[in-house]
């Protein structure tokens, strides 16, 4: 024992304490488990901040030549909706669920590097508040109003002062180049913890799934948010002190920002999605009472998605005229991704292929997943296509696509999660009846909304229009839409409502309420301090399927 | 696997501490955290609240900084005795019928071996070639218009071969596309053996069918850029015909070699033909393997 350590005791009853006391607790904690719920209700605390944002936009949307806002507020709620989607929601929940799933699974009792851990939730927690503060600090100078109003990709020149003066656009750079370090701290952290604090027989081959894609998306964030990073203090430079690098009047190139923000974004949808293939890899063998299907396909699978995205970037691109070569490049690799991606959908339709299937909330909402993320990819290999992008880029066939690909794929992996691990965190049940009424409710939200969406694309409704005309085919699809998405957020507060009531009057869990195979269903819900008292030795991917069946273990056939 | 005990066999244990030395709780890093947003918040603010956050930020670094040294602090946790038991209620196993005198079974249990769709392949170059050659001659009246066609692959997009130069003999350009066909042949038949335990039951379906519609797919959209001049003359019918042609008689040739078990469950070091004595890992139980 350290000289310096200090005894605390488990056993006392927190109940009683007082509550600055629990605040403080939590404000210093470096538990890997309190830093991922840390992560989780931030998330959560941004869907609802972004959420509410996307139903601004679908009201101001719901009639032709609508004014609920003004065209200068829908320009800085988009670009907030879309910024705090991929930032604040998306990154944080995938690294909550990695924080506390991580060590658990890998029977480790915290992550590599503790402080680190606390060091970057709180770089990333403050990063998303220092761009929300933009709404009250962000004036700037004569009219140049407060929030960020560029888009969440921040093309250039609008970034450049000429067409952004003020600092809206310095809070959205220097809030995500803040955030950013936090996600690089964390990526290093998870990576450093699956590779070195693995408990003893846990090989790589054993992995859990969910380490594994953890392990790929740790590896994406380091790669892919640098030059994002580059780009933001390049940015920096351009408009603190008079730099030239997107100033294409001055010798500077528009289409360098492009490159160097697509050359992180479409990794970083990888980066989102992958995490919610991490989930479904888990929740379908157990739902299904098989075990994986093809479990070093998927492992080859993610990591070729892995390296395979981070060659794709510009087809976000070819309408700025790149040369053919580069266009055929681009739309060929585009195509090969669908290949291990179509993979891991045919690997959890195997598993549950002669399985028998319990039909509980989690297992709903993979079940949603696959269903909606085969036709966000069918939609992703036709804007794959340089020609056929030609035709649809800018327009609402796109947002269809990638909501399709972050609300219809993300979202239902993140939910399949939340009711999922629920018990394990919270130490309760999350309601049943609720859940299936959320799932049910937010699915057919979800369809009437973005099934619908492609359709005003097709027509030639420009993404980003703050209103149009009447009988352009578009007003009765375009109510439709709103009134999918209201649904949706009736959905998600039945969610809330049902994470409220479960936290008070929740079944109790148990250690392992799924009868699940993985490590963290060992322990008690929740976890204690230290995650297991004895550090365990495993023999195979499903450890506890051997301790359950020792007359048939795994162990006995890897 | 982890020894999950009862309570009583907590005290008992030799492997379950008392208590566990875990990171202590510390507000540093929030600090640091907190001085390194600042200091980026005055650049949108003022210089003071960069100031501010620049004397965060070293306070944090040297709080951070003594936290772990000399000797990093740690609370102690004691261990809470649980009575957790890892057992499930549902003991009985189904299996899947598909073999039944196997407890544990890695699907299929045969396969052809891998040169099987090496020797398809290049069987399947014939047939390929006979039907190429006929279609030339229904066409044009020359055996050479599908050989130059393929050959075509190697010239600058901006050559064009006359319709004189592409019914013509020439020696070199025979050679490229004998040479061309051969080893895509073979490397396709390569692919086609790798995925034969797919469909290991049925290789001529997966040969004649599913590999055809799947290698036109993929040809249609890359043929303009892979070979512009085929792909301005091509027979999309006849195309197809051929890829048909090619993968029925790999398929039949596959199905006439001897099937080999599968080796999936079998160590890589064993696969890899490694027969040096400790390459092995003992069994579970503790048992030698050869």
């Amino acid at each position: 024992m350290s000289s310096d350590a200090m005894a605390i005791h488990q056993g006392t009853d927190v109940g009683s304490r007082p509550w600055v006391e629990t605040l403080h607790g939590w404000v210093t904690t470096v538990d890997h488990k309190r830093l991922g719920i840390l992560y989780i209700l931030y998330a959560l605390l941004f869907l609802a901040v972004a959420g509410s944002e996307a139903m601004i936009i679908r009201i101001q949307l719901m009639y032709p030549h609508n004014s609920f806002v003004s065209p200068q507020v829908f320009n800085r709620i988009f670009t907030m909706h879309g910024t705090t989607m991929v930032f604040f929601v998306g990154i944080p929940v995938l690294f909550g669920l990695a924080n506390y799933l991580v060590p658990l699974m890998i029977g480790a009792r915290d992550m590599a590097f503790p402080r680190l851990n606390a060091f970057s939730f709180w770089l990333t927690a403050l990063g998303g508040f220092l761009l929300y503060f933009s709404f009250l600090g962000g004036s700037g100078l004569y009219g140049a109003g407060n929030a960020p109003d560029v888009g969440w990709w921040a093309y250039a020149p609008l970034t450049s002062r000429a067409f952004s003066p003020g600092h809206s656009s310095d809070y959205w750079t220097i809030s995500l180049l803040v955030a950013g370090f936090g996600s690089i701290g964390t990526a290093i952290n998870i990576i450093a913890t699956i590779l070195c604090m693995r408990c003893p027989g846990m090989k790589l081959s054993r992995m859990p799934l969910l380490v594994w894609l953890n392990l790929v998306v740790s590896g994406m964030v380091l790669i892919a948010i640098t030059p994002l990073s580059a780009a933001q203090i390049m940015l920096c430079v351009d408009r603190y002190l008079g730099g030239h690098f997107f100033d294409t009047q001055a010798g500077g190139s528009a289409a360098l920002w492009m490159h160097f923000f697509w050359i992180f974004g479409h990794p970083e949808v990888y980066i989102l999605i992958l995490p919610a293939f991490a989930v479904l890899s888990e929740v379908i063998p157990v739902f299904s009472r098989k075990p994986m299907f093809g479990y070093p396909v998927m492992v080859g699978a993610t990591i070729a998605i892995g390296f395979i995205s981070m060659s794709v970037w510009a087809h976000h691109m070819f309408s700025i005229g790149m040369s053919s070569y580069g266009n055929a490049f681009f739309v060929l690799t585009t195509m090969a991704i669908a290949v291990p991606t179509g993979i891991k959908i045919f690997n959890w339709l195997g598993t549950m292929w002669g399985g028998r299937i319990i039909f509980k909330t989690p297992m709903l909402f993979c079940i949603g997943f696959l269903f909606n993320f085969l036709i966000a990819g069918l939609t992703g290999i036709m804007l794959g296509s340089a020609a056929f992008n030609w035709q649809l880029t800018g327009s609402y066939f796109v947002v269809a696509h990638f909501h399709y690909t972050l609300s219809g794929s993300f979202l239902f992996g993140i939910f399949a999660a939340f009711y999922y691990w629920h018990p394990k965190i919270t130490g309760r049940m999350l309601g049943e009846r609720l859940g299936k009424l959320h799932f049910w409710l937010f699915f057919i939200g979800f369809h009437v909304c973005f099934d619908l969406m492609h359709i005003p694309g097709l027509l030639g409704m420009a993404r980003r229009i703050y209103t149009y005309e009447p009988g352009r085919g578009w007003d009765t699809l375009n109510l439709l839409i709103s009134i999918g998405a209201f649904i949706q957020g009736i959905a998600t507060l039945i969610f809330v409502a049902n994470l409220i009531i479960s936290y008070f009057k929740g079944a109790k869990a148990g250690n392992d309420p799924w009868d699940a195979w993985t490590l963290e269903w060992s322990v008690s819900s929740p976890p204690p301090a230290y995650n297991f008292a004895s550090i365990p030795t495993v023999a195979s991917r499903r450890p506890l399927w051997d301790l359950k069946h020792p007359e048939d273990p795994d162990s006995r056939y890897e | 696997m982890a020894m999950l005990l009862p309570t009583e066999h907590i005290e008992q244990s030799s492997r379950v501490p008392r208590e566990i030395e875990v990171p202590a709780s510390t507000a540093w890093p929030l600090v640091l955290a907190l001085g390194f947003t600042l200091m980026f918040a005055g650049l949108l603010t003022s210089a003071s609240v960069s100031v501010l956050g620049a004397v965060l930020a070293i306070a944090g670094c040297v709080g951070w900084f003594r936290e772990v040294f000399p000797h990093e602090h740690e609370e102690i946790v004691q261990v809470v005795p649980e009575d957790l038991s890892v057992t499930t209620e549902r003991r009985l196993v189904e299996r899947l019928p598909v073999a039944p005198e196997q407890v544990r079974a890695w699907l299929p249990l045969e396969t052809y071996p891998i040169s099987a769709g090496v020797k398809g392949g290049l069987a399947g170059s014939v047939a390929m070639a006979v039907l190429a050659c006929l279609y030339g001659l229904l066409k044009t009246g020359s055996i050479w218009y599908p050989i130059n066609l393929l050959a075509a692959v190697v010239y600058a997009p901006s050559e064009v071969p006359s319709a004189a130069e592409l019914n013509s003999f020439h020696g070199g350009i025979f050679l490229i596309a004998v040479l061309l066909h051969l080893v895509t042949s073979t490397l396709v038949g390569l692919l086609y053996g790798a995925m034969l335990p797919m469909f290991a039951h049925r290789p001529i379906v997966l040969g004649g069918l599913i590999g055809p519609v799947l290698w036109s797919g993929l040809l249609y959209s890359i043929m303009g850029i892979l070979n512009p001049t085929l792909g301005s003359h091509i027979d999309w019918v006849w195309f197809v015909a051929s890829q048909v042609a090619f993968g029925v008689v790999a398929g039949i040739v596959v199905m006439r070699q001897s099937r080999v078990p599968t080796r999936e469950n079998v160590p890589f070091a064993l696969r890899a033909g490694i027969e040096a004595p400790g390459v092995m890992p003992p069994r579970e139980n503790g048992e030698k393997r050869p």
